[in-house]
């Protein structure tokens, strides 16, 4: 571990021999298209298919009334009482609620011929008032998205800390700032899809192929809405494109298309477009946000006040409801400071739009931005230097308790941010920005330190009042020839567990990385696990394989040690060869062990009669968290309100490190993500409902021309609580860059008195806060005289 | 995303071309595809028939002889690249780099870049700043048309649905100066707003000609007289002329808001790409 | 004149082999590439012309397949990533991928591959600006193009040293 070691994944990757959803054929498969709603909220008067199904090559068009056989999808969000519960069909049935939403599933003998169908499908309307504002959508006359709920507010809930009303009345200063974060989503280049096909056999099975990041998660949602036991629906999840968070939702076509496959009696492959990944996917990050901080006049903060209002779409997605984004914005409000007194309150709005799901970085991006653009905003009122506010606040590297009742497995706080400080050159950075001032350049800097809970379990997702058990296995068996094979329940989708996870087995059992496979994503052949998701992987894989092959470790040792007739104090394993310490020329290869201990009868140790060669184990990490800091430099051009970034630095802490590369990597996508939600990635809904980013020519990617080359720093606290002192690394680039970007874009407006309170930051939006602040179209020339 | 269905017509000539697009009402000439195909796709569009120019000899290639003569299917990547283009018309590499990505300027063409009459688009406008003429042919025969007046609207053009652009011609810009800027979000995005500027300068170093056309701002491409006259006879580096003319280049023009930006924002922007373009220009003798 | 209605067989070489399917006039070069030859390796991102996941080279230069119709390519040459070495093999811009962690997810990398192939064609010794201005039509959601842009970095530098060496 620790290495480097090049991706056993990349070479089918980069021949184009990769296997994804979509390269997936099964004999007699038909294709899905969906009829989705164009309208914001209406009532379906009619439905009339009969012109879609005289279409030649059009097999099947079903709608609600077809699958009235399907329990309905029922929302289950985290386990607590004061989040209610809301139940859909799978297709509408009198009542459409967001842009997109699936109405009927149009089955053909290609896709060109089911969109064929798809645009004859005759559908009568009475259109109703969508709501759109979140907050209007809290009041109390407001229009119900959903009637049966009786209310549109999903969750509201309040937690607090020490005493924060004191602390604000008694205040030397406080800081108040609103901040708007726009709707952004992961929209993987490699969209959903489902393949499904249905046996009458043994009672009634399904095979589904989904692009999915939680196989087995995914199935047990899924039985019981088809009505089937678990064991009759196998899942199965090829390579994935790009995932993002995006992947471990429960979809309503998730469940339509292994319908539709039972219905027709044929296999029925559905691809997702773009337009429906955009439009029909989650959404995320779209959250109204209130942020207080009181403090002393030194630049003590005191208490942090926060109100996170989620835009959460029409469904309260599974599995996590809309409280993926506001519950995490607030429960880690305090994040890396010492400040003891923390309040904060939820509210989770359903509104007339795609629903609120889980993306990458999800409600920490949000709940970061206003926290630290406030810090920013305290910084400049008491004409404090923010970084050494921030340092003066910070807490120290050992393991601590939040207030609202994490408990940090140490990290290095303070030392990341001023390594973030040093590695942009702050203390030069002042002249630098003032000369450009001279010329009429504005240059600025922004700092956005994080705590990131990474390997979510039972206990992390309980302290941050996402409460649900967790269940992880891994399983290690040594086959009759001495390789090795490892499945587990997480999966990969560009994160290289086939790699990395093989590099922690073959360490700890002490065989060579090339004899180790690893496999997952078939719940037929996987051991159990929840998916890969929430930066939990590398701690989870690491927990689990380092258990259930250190049980068949221990094993191979004893066998070993009576092959060779030696004491099992005295055997080494070490690149699959057993040899006694001090005994040169003592030694057995693995294979030779192996075949021991398959066919070695009485001769061996009784356990390894009774359970061979393979181990299975579970992992449920206490609470453990990354942290780090995202420093940015910026240059805005006042005339245009565009925003470049000249350079992006992440100081990463992610604990001992298994792969560095890997982790870089993992960095990186984030950090470019973060470029994304800051100032490009905006899901736009009209005043009238009309959504209007459903193309790539209106959902801006960055690309290679906007992420600029990136400054990447590891430090190494390794945590006090996880197997190995691993800590997980996949969101802390999405989570910290945004706050660092917009701070710097604050930074470097700062002559203008503006606060940036919304993301993405528009040229639009910078052109009209500096029309506001009385900065009109000026010339080149007297932008020149200064 | 996927087409309707179509009929594909693939003529050999010009003549060919012009008899398939007049006999399939509803036909489209597909050149590059590069607007059209997404379009369909998304069917947002859905045209009886594709007329697929992409191997009509005639159409292609780059000629010059005092002026540049461009024929319409000529891939923009060969344009940007070609020697005689970068020497001469250096305005047009300069455009066509912000033409999407090297993939899109592989395929896409010339002349269908400018026929499809987007007003986001780099090449309309470049057009119109270098006073290029259209030769255009159709079922009565071939005329040609300057660029002043060819572009009426968004995707709308005075092509008639028959008649097929076969070349560009432009004039010689040896003794003109040029400056183009445009302010998009992305590298190669359609502009928020765009300038192409081309000035004539006499000896003294004043502006005897002034071409000042504008993208990405209404509902077409245009220019703009406003900016043209406060042009005239001055020297563009002299204070405040480029500030003035960037000022006024919107005068009576109706201007769009999209989903990225408001109107206020075009003509703030509108304003500062005419002045930058404008401050590009290299100074000359005199000026 | 051709002229061409309903399925019709369409020949084209792909990666030096001809090879002949059915296509409607309508079929995109993707999914004909994809679903008729069976070459899963072009892959379809968006169909609107902007990811550049399904660039293939049409006669040598880049092209999206989801922008051209099958049709239209009769009788040309396409290349897709699944010719850029033998089996078993990887190209000098596979292998560099592969060593500077220039794919993740690996959904985007046929794209970027080819992209690369006619960058370096066309430019043999890119800067690190030309190389992001050219590789500014492909996306990558994992990457951060950090990998990306070191791969086509140490690509350039293994084919000119093995230029040199010719």
């Amino acid at each position: 571990m620790g290495r480097s070691v090049q991706r056993v994944e990349d070479p089918q990757l980069l021949t184009g021999q990769g296997r994804f959803l979509d390269d997936i054929t099964l004999p007699g498969m038909l294709h899905a298209v969906f009829v989705r709603s164009p309208v914001a909220h209406a009532h379906i008067s009619s439905i009339d298919t009969s012109e879609a199904l005289a279409v030649d090559g059009v097999i099947a068009v079903y709608t609600a009334k077809d699958l009235d056989w399907l329990a309905p999808m029922v929302s289950t969000g985290p386990m607590r009482e004061d989040v209610l519960t809301q139940s859909r069909t799978v297709l509408a049935t009198d009542v459409v609620r967001h842009i997109g939403e699936p109405i009927a599933v149009v089955i053909a003998r290609s896709p060109y011929l089911a969109e064929d169908g798809r645009d004859l499908v005759d559908i009568e309307w009475e259109q109703r008032t969508p709501v759109l504002d979140p907050l209007a959508a809290l009041e109390p006359d407001s229009p119900l998205v959903d009637e049966a709920l009786g209310t549109n507010n999903v969750c509201h809930a309040e937690q607090s800390a020490g005493d924060p009303e004191a602390a604000f009345a008694e205040a030397e200063h406080v800081t108040s700032i609103k901040f708007c974060s726009g709707r952004s989503t992961a929209a993987p280049i490699e969209g959903r899809g489902v393949i499904a096909e249905y046996e009458d056999r043994a009672g009634g099975r399904y095979t589904m192929y989904s692009s999915t990041q939680m196989p087995h998660l995914l199935r047990m949602l899924m039985a019981p809405v088809l009505g089937v036991p678990e064991g009759r629906l196998t899942i199965k999840a090829p390579d994935v494109g790009g995932a993002f968070g995006l992947k471990c939702t429960v979809f309503p076509e998730d469940i339509v298309i292994p319908a539709a496959a039972r219905l027709c009696g044929r296999p029925v492959k559905w691809v997702e477009d773009r337009w429906e990944d955009l439009a029909a996917g989650v959404h995320s990050k779209g959250m109204v946000c209130t942020m207080e901080i009181a403090a002393k006049a030194d630049g003590t903060m005191t208490a942090f006040r926060g109100h996170f209002i989620s835009d959460a779409g029409a469904y309260s997605s599974i599995p996590f409801s809309p409280l993926v984004d506001s519950q995490v914005a607030g429960a880690y409000l305090s994040s890396c400071y010492g400040v003891q007194n923390v309040a904060y309150t939820i509210d989770n709005p359903l509104t007339n739009k795609c629903q609120i799901g889980a993306v990458r970085g999800v409600g920490w991006v949000p709940g970061q931005l206003a926290r630290e653009v406030a810090i920013e905003q305290l910084a400049r009122e008491l004409g404090k230097d923010s970084v050494e506010l921030r340092l003066q606040n910070i807490i120290s590297p050992e393991v601590y308790r939040t207030p609202l009742g994490q408990t940090y497995d140490g990290g290095s706080y303070a030392a990341a941010l001023e390594q973030a400080r040093d590695s942009v050159g702050y203390a030069e950075f002042r002249e630098r920005q003032a000369k450009a001032r001279e010329e009429g350049r504005y240059l600025g800097v922004g700092f956005s330190p994080f705590v990131e809970p990474t390997g979510w379990g039972t206990t992390s997702a309980s302290v941050g009042g996402m409460t649900t058990p967790f269940y992880d296995m891994a399983s290690v068996t040594i086959e009759p020839d001495g390789s090795v094979t490892v499945t587990t329940g997480l999966h990969s989708h560009g994160q290289g567990h086939e790699t990395t996870l093989a590099q922690v087995t073959a360490d700890h059992l002490g065989v060579s990385m090339d004899s180790v496979r690893v496999t997952f994503g078939d719940t037929d052949s996987s051991a159990f696990g929840m998916g890969t998701y929430s930066s939990r992987s590398a701690v989870l894989g690491f927990g689990s394989i380092k258990e259930s092959a250190g049980q068949v470790r221990n094993r191979l040792v004893r066998l070993a040690a009576q092959m060779m007739e030696a004491d099992e104090g005295d055997i080494e394993l070490v690149e699959g060869v057993a040899s006694v310490k001090g005994v040169p020329g003592r030694s057995v290869p693995i294979q030779q062990i192996a075949g021991f201990g398959y066919f070695g009868a009485e001769a061996r140790p009784e356990d390894v009669q009774r359970d061979g060669l393979t181990a299975t184990a579970g992992y449920d990490p206490g609470e453990t968290y990354a942290n780090g800091c995202a420093a940015a430099i910026v240059e805005v051009d006042v005339r245009t309100g565009l925003v470049t970034i000249e350079q992006l630095v992440a100081v990463e802490d992610c604990g001992v490190v298994l792969n560095p590369v890997i982790v870089k990597g993992q960095v990186a996508g984030a950090l470019a993500n973060g470029i994304g939600v800051a100032l490009l990635e905006d899901l736009v809904y009209e005043d009238t409902g009309e959504f209007i980013s459903g193309s790539l020519m209106h959902y801006l990617y960055p690309s290679t021309t906007e992420v600029p080359d990136l400054t990447m720093h590891q430090i190494e606290t390794p945590s006090a609580v996880s197997a190995g002192g691993v800590k997980g690394v996949g969101e802390a680039g999405t989570i910290s860059a945004p706050a660092a970007i917009v701070n710097a874009i604050g930074d470097a407006l700062s002559p203008f008195g503006i606060v940036i309170e919304k993301t993405p930051v528009t040229p639009d939006y910078l052109r009209q806060r500096l029309r506001d602040a009385d900065h009109g179209p000026v010339s080149e020339a007297r932008i020149e005289k200064g | 995303m996927k087409p309707a269905t179509f009929d594909y017509f693939r003529p050999d000539s010009v003549t060919e071309a012009v008899e398939a697009l007049s006999t399939n009402p509803d036909s489209k000439v597909l050149a590059g595809g590069q607007s059209l195909v997404p379009m369909m796709n998304m069917r947002l569009a859905g045209p009886s028939a594709l007329v697929d120019i992409g191997r009509i000899e005639e159409l292609h290639g780059i000629a010059a002889n005092g002026s540049l003569r461009v024929g319409a299917a000529t891939r923009q990547a060969d344009v940007m690249d070609h020697a005689t283009v970068v020497r001469g018309w250096p305005m047009i590499g300069a455009a066509l780099k912000e033409v999407g990505h090297p993939a899109i300027r592989a395929r896409g063409t010339f002349g269908g870049n400018i026929a499809h009459g987007d007003p986001g688009s780099e090449l309309p406008a470049v057009m119109l700043a270098l006073d290029a003429t259209f030769v255009i042919e159709g079922p009565s025969g071939t005329r040609s048309m300057v660029a002043d007046g060819f572009f009426l609207g968004h995707y709308t053009t005075a092509l008639d649905e028959d008649e097929l652009l076969v070349r560009v011609d432009i004039p010689d810009q040896a003794t003109s100066h040029w400056g183009f800027v445009e302010i998009d979000r992305r590298h190669g995005d359609y502009a928020l707003a765009g300038a192409a500027v081309r000035l004539d300068v006499d000896a003294a170093g004043h502006v005897s000609d002034a071409r000042v056309a504008l993208f990405g701002v209404a509902s077409r491409p245009l220019r703009s007289a406003a900016a043209e006259q406060v042009l005239a006879g001055t020297r563009p580096r002299d204070a405040g002329v480029a500030d003035e003319a960037g000022r006024v280049a919107l005068e009576g023009v109706d201007v769009a808001a999209d989903s990225f930006v408001s109107a206020a924002y075009r003509r703030e922007a509108t304003a500062t790409v005419v002045e930058r373009a404008l401050l590009d220009i290299e100074p000359t003798e005199g000026a | 004149m051709e002229i061409r209605q309903g399925n019709i067989a369409v020949e084209i070489t792909v990666n030096g082999d001809l090879r002949t399917g059915i296509a409607e006039p309508r079929m995109l070069l993707s999914d004909f590439l994809r679903h008729e030859l069976g070459l899963t390796g072009t892959h379809v991102g968006c169909e609107q012309g902007v990811c550049g996941a399904c660039t293939v080279l049409i006669d040598g230069v880049p092209a999206r397949a989801c922008l051209t119709f099958a049709v239209q390519v009769e009788g040309r040459r396409i290349d897709t990533v699944e010719g850029m070495a033998e089996p078993g093999q990887l190209s000098d811009i596979q292998q560099a991928y592969h060593e500077e962690h220039g794919l993740q997810c690996g959904f985007c990398t046929p794209g970027f591959l080819t992209s690369t192939e006619a960058l370096l064609r066309e430019n043999p010794d890119p800067t690190e600006e030309q190389i992001r201005e050219y590789l500014s039509g492909n996306v990558c959601r994992c990457t951060g193009y950090q990998g990306i842009v070191a791969a086509v970095q140490r690509a350039a530098r293994v084919r000119k040293a093995v230029s040199h060496d010719a």
